[in-house]
């Protein structure tokens, strides 16, 4: 059997393929494009073979051009999931760099509205409302220094609760 | 000779990848071969030196080696710290957030079009105004974007059928302004035919920009906008006139301030190239954009009257721009706006952060439209397509959202993910990709998606077969044409329309 079959039928069309050929990604990916204008349905065809029905929602409509167009946009998701896997840092940089400079630093609205109850507002997570003696009264000299670099290290990386 | 496609099967296993280059995409224009950079640096380089590239060989004493060396496509030599800041320079607008908003002032249109449906509704449609509160809360989400300038656009349906409002909201931007300090703009897109003196007094009064629709010569703008009971095209160059004859009235350099006008390029005007182009000088307009139809204002059969082949688009604009070209160097001043918005990237070596041709686009984090009922839209491709029943791009309204909440909203994010081109297939290996952008809610509209399928693209295909013509240009390398081309990359700012931005 060929790597990938058609079927037309009545308003629908059913391709069918090799598993191995797209990641699954991909195929959700595509067919998922055909929901506004077809009913979508996934299935196994046997061993190691996809099955995809479109069927058109509206009569009259070129199954054969869905068809086509499914293949197309199978490969284009396949070699997306591709590139942004090589190039996963340089997207979540500009993404980062365009969101965070479109929005901006938290407003007094914001700020206000952030959750701060009972239970969080006491919260002293880098140990500034600690005496001297509390914070390090476990540790000898020179251990003191070395905790004082890890809070210090810790809250660089992003303000995870140090206790 | 033979041209690339054949160059890597003749070539076979003596392929060999050049040592000592910088990434670069090439491909083959008028003959020669184009090589990009990652930088946007450009070179023409002979089939033949091309063909010693492929094969590894690169004599560090060959002209060739200068020619790369001196556009940075060398590793070696290349100054790191100055790519990266041009990189970062002309990436500068991803520092802040949008500066277009759109405000749908009305959906009502005293015109109807032949290629807009979904943005309009009849005269007694008087619930599709938008109210003076909705108009303010407009205003108070736009002065909170990071953008320290911000212009403010009213369109509609035609804007001035709620003119009360229009002026309403005028005059609550520039009060709250002197709180905030932004370099503040207002245009309006208008078909000009309900402009009266009052009204113009006020607007020109107000410095707000005024931007129409022109289809071109009187036969095919009337077959296209059909204005009840008169001649939409007569209205508008009336009007027309009469703005521009106001600017002069009080002191501006009419070479700069006065009235644009916008192009929608159907089927039917492909007919007439030269004809559009003379009536847009004609009206004493300095920049025409050759806009191809674009599809979200209509639906349906309509398509089929007003879409065509690409291909088809491509040859108008050939002609168009030869015809302005053919204009300058007569001593006439225009230039055409899609070229400009390349040129400025290709020679300028900036962007003009036009915001559907940048990367990532400007949907969301460029720009805001606010449709008349308060709901906030990406941008008003994605107001329109609202408008004919899809949602998708949505992203809040004025009476719950927050400023940070709309340019934190996922469709926002999944919205500029999907216009990085450097990661979108076809992308990855255009040679146009420094300069190219897409909207995707283009790619959403046409494919269904907003990541799109570039070679069945028609906007790709336009971008691809308008910087296939620019470099073509460059190539021939006729000084005049260069020239008059590299003239296209400096815009002139009018300052008089923009508000002072000190804060009080
Ligand atoms: S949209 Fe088309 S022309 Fe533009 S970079 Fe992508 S493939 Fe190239």
């Amino acid at each position: 059997m060929s790597d990938m079959s058609f079927h037309l039928g009545e308003g629908s069309v059913r391709i069918e393929f090799d598993e191995g050929l797209y990641p699954k990604d991909a195929i959700y990916g595509a067919a998922y494009v055909f929901i506004d204008r077809c009913w979508v349905h996934l299935d196994r065809a046997g061993d190691r073979r996809i099955q995809v029905t479109l069927k058109a929602k509206k009569p009259g409509a070129d199954t054969q051009i869905y068809a086509g167009e499914f293949q197309n946009e199978l490969l284009g998701q396949a070699w997306r999931l591709r590139i942004v896997e090589e190039n996963k840092k340089l997207v979540e940089s500009i993404t980062a760099r365009a969101l965070g400079g479109a929005a901006g630093p938290p407003g007094l609205d914001e700020l206000l509205a952030m959750d701060i109850g009972e239970e969080t507002a006491f919260e002293d997570p880098l140990g500034i409302a600690m005496s001297w003696e509390e914070k390090y009264k476990k540790k000898g000299k020179g251990e003191g220094a070395k905790a004082e670099a890890e809070d210090a290290s810790e809250g660089a990386s992003g303000g995870e609760k140090a206790s | 000779m033979t041209g690339l496609s054949t160059l890597f099967t003749e070539l076979g296993s003596a392929a060999k990848a050049p040592t000592g280059l910088v990434p670069f995409r090439f491909r083959e224009v008028g003959g020669d071969i184009l090589l990009t950079n990652f930088l946007g640096d450009w070179l023409f380089v002979t089939q033949d030196e091309f063909r010693a590239l492929t094969r590894g060989e690169l004599d560090s004493a060959s002209p060739l080696h200068d020619k790369l060396a001196s556009r940075n496509f060398l590793r070696e030599g290349l100054d790191q710290a100055k790519a990266a800041e041009r990189i970062a320079y002309k990436k500068r607008f991803l520092n802040w957030g949008p500066n277009l908003h759109i405000a749908v002032v009305t959906l009502r249109c005293n015109e109807t079009c032949v290629y807009c449906h979904a943005s309009r509704a009849n005269m007694d449609a008087v619930h599709t105004d938008m109210t003076p509160e909705i108009g303010e809360k407009v205003v108070d989400l736009m002065l909170q974007s990071t953008s320290p300038s911000v212009t403010l656009e009213f369109q509609g349906g035609e804007p001035l059928a709620n003119f009360p409002v229009m002026k309403h909201v005028i005059e609550y931007a520039l009060a709250r302004n002197r709180a905030y300090g932004k370099g503040l703009e207002f245009t309006m897109v208008s078909n000009l035919a309900m402009m009266d003196e009052e009204k113009l007094a006020f607007l020109v009064d107000r410095k707000v920009q005024i931007c129409t629709s022109i289809d071109g010569p009187e036969h095919l703008h009337t077959k296209q906008r059909i204005l009840a009971g008169g001649n939409a095209h007569r209205e508008a160059v009336k009007w027309i006139e009469r703005i521009n004859k106001a600017y002069i009235d009080i002191g501006l350099d009419p070479t700069l301030y006065h009235v644009e006008a916008l192009l929608t390029t159907t089927r039917e005007a492909l007919k007439y190239p030269k004809e559009i182009v003379d009536t847009y000088v004609g009206l004493g307009c300095r920049a025409i954009f050759l806009r191809p139809v674009d599809p979200f204002g209509f639906a349906g059969r309509t398509a089929q009257i007003v879409e065509y082949d690409r291909a088809a688009y491509n040859d108008f604009y050939r002609t168009a721009v030869e015809h302005i070209l053919d204009l300058n160097r007569r001593g006439e001043q225009v230039l055409e706006r899609y070229g400009s918005i390349f040129l400025t990237k290709i020679l300028g070596d900036d962007d003009p952060n036009f915001l559907d041709i940048r990367s990532p686009s400007g949907s969301g984090i460029g720009a805001l439209a606010y449709n008349y009922d308060g709901k906030i839209f990406s941008s008003d491709e994605g107001r329109m397509m609202y408008e004919t029943g899809d949602p998708a791009f949505q992203i809040g309204d004025v009476f719950t959202s927050t400023y940070r909440s709309l340019m934190k909203h996922e469709t926002v994010r999944a919205l500029v993910m999907a216009s990085i081109r450097d990661v979108q297939p076809d992308c990855v290996n255009c040679t146009y990709t420094p300069y190219c952008g897409v909207q995707p809610e283009h790619s959403y509209r046409t494919q269904g998606t907003i990541f799109g399928r570039m070679r069945e693209s028609t906007l790709c295909a336009v971008h691809k077969g308008i910087q296939d013509f620019l470099f073509d240009k460059l190539r021939e390398n006729d000084p005049k044409t260069v020239e008059i081309l590299q003239r296209w990359t400096t815009v002139r700012a009018r300052t008089h329309f923009i508000h002072a931005s000190s804060a009080s």
